[in-house]
């Protein structure tokens, strides 16, 4: 253990040093700017959700004004569904500029309307988003790098490591002379993000968590620049070395990968999806009515005896075919679903042998903002809607009578409750 | 050229050949360069076929469908898929982040769906393989990479002080550095130059944007090498001159572009699509679908109609009234839809111009736009496909209402629902599913490509300025 004296000499040290001063600087405005950043963007998407959960309510009061029939009820009866950035999303924002997290439904076939994207400025989706979890998967390393490659070469090529190693009287001095700096380090970057938790209201195990992994993560680098920069070699190729690795693991890694799954891992034409359900769904005007209802019945015995349909247009039929269309769908769009879901499975393969990817994989997953959150989000939306046509399908089949206050009794939407499991 | 750049610049050459360094991290850029090439114009390639033929069996299950009510057709509706230009092998640009199909539909706009990024979302992060991401954000790092120490490795071997001993003037030091530095950066253009000429010889590529496209990258690569080289010239260790050029690439290229991105989100804000949706229907004057002309914003509608011919009761109508009444709400709904994709396409373009405005944050950003309005994939490309598949639907609904108006009576239709035989007689013959069009997007003609890349090539430009500025400011002042 190093003595406190120590600690404190030896920051005090290092505070002196110009280079050290502007690489603390730096980290600190880095961090400082992201946890901003991050926190305005979820208090607007807060805000976001608030104004749409109320234009919704006026909207579908609007547009239910006057109509007294079940079937129609439910046409034009759009519900607003969303996911709320969880209290750690200002410090990972993930993937939320280009995964939806908000719907408007209604009781017309799913298929046709999950895929319905809301999605930020594609010019501004294109550059990235700049948050807490870029500052620390990819600048940390280059800043430790920076900071500590030259920690026992400047010191040689002034004549001054035997001298140092002397009176010092420890040959731990670089090892403890690298704790002090990345202790530094880490507290600059951290202090913004303790200060957005305490902001954002972020349980306290989250905020240990990211700390745990923002520490290991450090440690990690520190460990890595400390074996390089031990060696004989001159700083300069202690950096370049460095560096080399740190491209391998946050560039070389993703992109080659990336490219590996996009070819090896084809997903079913999307497209397809749309069209197979679409002309399901349209089919169904021309198909003698019992051909849709026994398909529907199937799925749905308890109406078997109500399923008779007489007129050209009966509202039961109607939302049958709706319900037919996404039973056609369903394979498809479950295969879909389910490679892009192998996808992200191998991404953490991947992120194995790297280590940005790794962590900033398990931060997004933490702070809900990654692609599994979103497919949770999307199974609340599916169970809403399965919630909808449960309390459709009586009223429609057995031709209850309108009565507004059964409308107090219409299914909320429920938000997703899901948690990081991989 | 003056022998003394010659010579300097041989020499650079010769210790690059020499250093295992150098020669490793050329090589590892050559095999990212070429192997993103070969991935982005194959995949182009195969990607533009494959919506093509998307295209042709979206329209071809159209025309095959039964003898329907016209109306029933514009609820099957149409999808309107956006194809990849040529260039976008080169540059995809904001292709991933756009949907690649739209759903086209009566009385609705309905979003691009389908975006490459969100198929691969945790990776999509990190950067994209193609030649344009290789280019402005990897190609740097190599400059700094074999650059740092062009001038303060001299000084370190103690070598600068014989070559100023023995007269080399610190200009032709400095020109030889940067000349061995810049042809590097002419070995990495060379894939984008070959595979764009390809693209021009044998597709539909234009020769002018690959050309402007080249020197563009040859402009960017240009002010990198006279940073690298300044930066070397003034610090007086090459360890400190490859801190700095570090610090100066990860801020610029990868920090400052994303902190830019998401500044402009957060102080320049636009309301989502659904929001801008959502106010359309809160608005004073909500918009109907037709379906109903017994409604109370038609009656005004059906009384016009009926005093244009002159009838008395919308049974004695020449036409259709329902046909004419959707075609009247489609018409009111699409100006006002129109009015407020307008109003959100033009914010969406205040962002990028916001963003355009930063370009002296980062050369980068100001690259970015020129080779992504060069290629045609920046977000004008973007929002003419949604206004070209916005035309389509509307062109084929409003078809659609007037075979509504003109074909079927009105006896029939308001009895269809309760009524076999009249419902029989609502239909038309499949025949007239051959009004729908035909639909290609192309990319924007070269001059309006060259136009946009315009300013920002400008901001490109000043840049350069700079960097050569600091360049000659750093060469008068270098000392051993």
């Amino acid at each position: 253990m190093i003595p406190g004296s120590r600690w404190l000499s030896e920051s005090r040290f290092q505070l002196s040093r110009p280079a050290v001063r502007v690489i603390l600087l730096l980290s600190i405005v880095l961090s400082a700017s992201a946890v901003m950043l991050g926190y305005s963007e979820v208090g607007a998407q807060h805000a976001t959700i608030e104004r749409l959960n109320a234009l919704d309510a006026e909207a579908r009061a609007d547009a239910w004004e006057g109509r007294e029939d079940w079937g129609d009820i439910a046409y034009n009866g759009f519900h607003y569904t969303f996911d709320r950035p969880s209290s750690l999303a200002f410090a990972a924002m993930g993937q939320r500029d280009i995964l939806p997290w908000q719907h408007r439904v209604r009781m017309l076939a799913l298929e046709g309307q999950i895929h319905e994207r809301d999605p930020a400025n594609p010019e501004l989706a294109h550059l990235g988003q700049f948050d807490f979890a870029l500052v620390v998967c990819v600048l940390l390393p280059l800043l430790v790098i920076v900071l500590m490659s030259d920690i026992k070469a400047a010191e040689r090529s002034a004549g001054r490591d035997a001298l140092l190693i002397a009176t010092a009287g420890s040959s731990h001095l670089w090892r403890d002379r690298a704790l002090v700096l990345a202790l530094l380090l880490g507290l600059s970057l951290l202090l913004p993000f303790w200060v957005g938790a305490v902001l954002s209201d972020t349980s306290f195990t989250l905020t240990a968590l990211t700390t745990l992994l923002v520490v290991l993560y450090l440690s990690f680098w520190t460990w890595l620049v400390l074996r390089f920069a031990l060696s004989r070699a001159t700083a300069q190729v202690t950096v370049l070395r460095l560096v080399g690795l740190w491209f391998v693991f946050a560039i070389a890694v993703p992109l080659l990968g990336r490219m590996a799954i996009l070819g090896g891992m084809p997903l079913p034409e999307p497209g397809e999806i749309l069209m197979l359900q679409r002309e399901e769904v349209n089919a169904a005007w021309d198909k003698p009515k019992p051909v849709t209802m026994d398909a529907f019945v199937d799925t749905h015995p308890q109406w078997r005896e109500q399923s008779g349909v007489t007129r050209p247009f009966e509202w039961k039929w109607y939302y049958a075919f709706q319900q037919v269309g996404d039973q056609q769908a369903a394979t498809l769009a479950g295969q879909y679903r389910a490679g892009i879901v192998a996808r992200e499975r191998m991404t953490w393969w991947l992120s194995l042998i790297s280590p940005p990817l790794l962590l900033h994989k398990a931060l997004t997953c933490l702070a809900r903002t990654d692609l599994l959150a979103s497919m949770a989000y999307e199974d609340s939306v599916r169970d809403f809607h399965r919630a909808m046509r449960h309390f459709y399908y009586p009223l429609l089949f057995n031709d209850t009578p309108f009565d507004k206050g059964r409308l107090q009794r219409h299914p909320t939407f429920e938000e997703a409750e899901s948690s990081c499991v991989i | 050229m003056n022998p003394v750049i010659l010579s300097v610049y041989r020499e650079e050459w010769r210790f690059w050949r020499r250093s295992r360094l150098a020669g490793s991290a050329l090589l590892l850029m050559a095999v990212m360069l070429l192997v993103s090439t070969a991935y982005t114009v194959t995949r182009g390639h195969t990607e533009a076929d494959r919506r093509l033929q998307l295209q042709a069996q979206a329209r071809a299950a159209f025309l095959e469908q039964p003898a329907r009510h016209p109306h029933r057709m514009i609820h099957f509706g149409h999808y309107a898929f956006r194809a990849p230009v040529p260039l976008s092998a080169l540059d995809p640009g904001i292709d991933p982040y756009t949907g690649m199909v739209i759903f086209l539909e009566g009385h609705r706009q309905n979003s691009a769906m389908f975006a490459e990024a969100a198929e691969l979302a945790s990776l999509s992060r990190f950067g994209s393989l193609s030649p344009a991401f290789v280019l402005q954000v990897l190609a740097p790092l190599l400059l700094v990479i074999m650059g740092f120490g062009s001038i303060s490795r001299e000084r370190e071997q103690g070598t600068l002080i014989q070559l100023q001993a023995s007269g080399v003037a610190a200009a032709s030091l400095m020109a030889g550095k940067a000349l061995a530095l810049l042809a590097v950066a002419g070995l990495l253009l060379l894939p984008l130059g070959l595979a764009g000429l390809m693209l021009a010889a044998f597709g539909k590529a234009s020769l002018l944007a690959v050309l402007a496209m080249l020197l563009a990258y040859g402009l960017y690569l240009t002010i990198w090498t006279l940073a690298v080289v300044t930066v070397s010239a003034m610090l007086r260790s090459s360890a400190a001159a490859l801190a700095v050029l570090l610090l100066v690439w990860v801020l610029g290229v990868i920090a400052l572009p994303k902190l830019a991105s998401t500044l402009v989100h957060s102080l320049q804000p636009i309301p989502g699509k659904l929001e801008t949706d959502l106010a359309l229907l809160t608005d004073d004057t909500p918009i109907s679908d037709g379906h109903d002309t017994a409604g109370a914003g038609v009656s005004a509608l059906v009384a016009q109609i009926l005093e244009r011919y002159g009838a008395e009761n919308v049974s004695d109508l020449p036409v259709n009234i329902r046909g004419l009444v959707s075609s009247e709400a489609e018409a009111t709904a699409t100006a006002r839809m129109n009015q407020f994709a307008e109003q959100r396409m033009n914010a969406e373009w205040q962002q990028a111009r916001r963003l355009d405005q930063l370009s002296f944050l980062s050369p980068l950003l100001a690259m970015r736009r020129v080779s992504m309005s060069l290629a045609g994939t920046d977000l004008p490309h973007q929002q003419r496909f949604l206004e070209e598949a916005e035309a389509l639907r509307f062109d084929f609904v409003q078809s659609l209402n007037t075979l509504h108006a003109r074909e079927l009576r009105y006896a029939d239709d308001i009895r269809r629902s309760a009524d076999p035989d009249a419902e029989q007689r609502t239909r038309v013959d499949a025949d007239f599913w051959r009004l729908l069009p035909e639909f290609e997007l192309t990319p924007a003609a070269i001059n309006e490509r060259l136009a946009a890349a315009g300013p920002m090539a400008a901001a490109l430009l000043a840049w350069g300025l700079l960097a050569l500025l600091l360049c000659i400011s750093g060469t008068r002042r270098l000392r051993p």
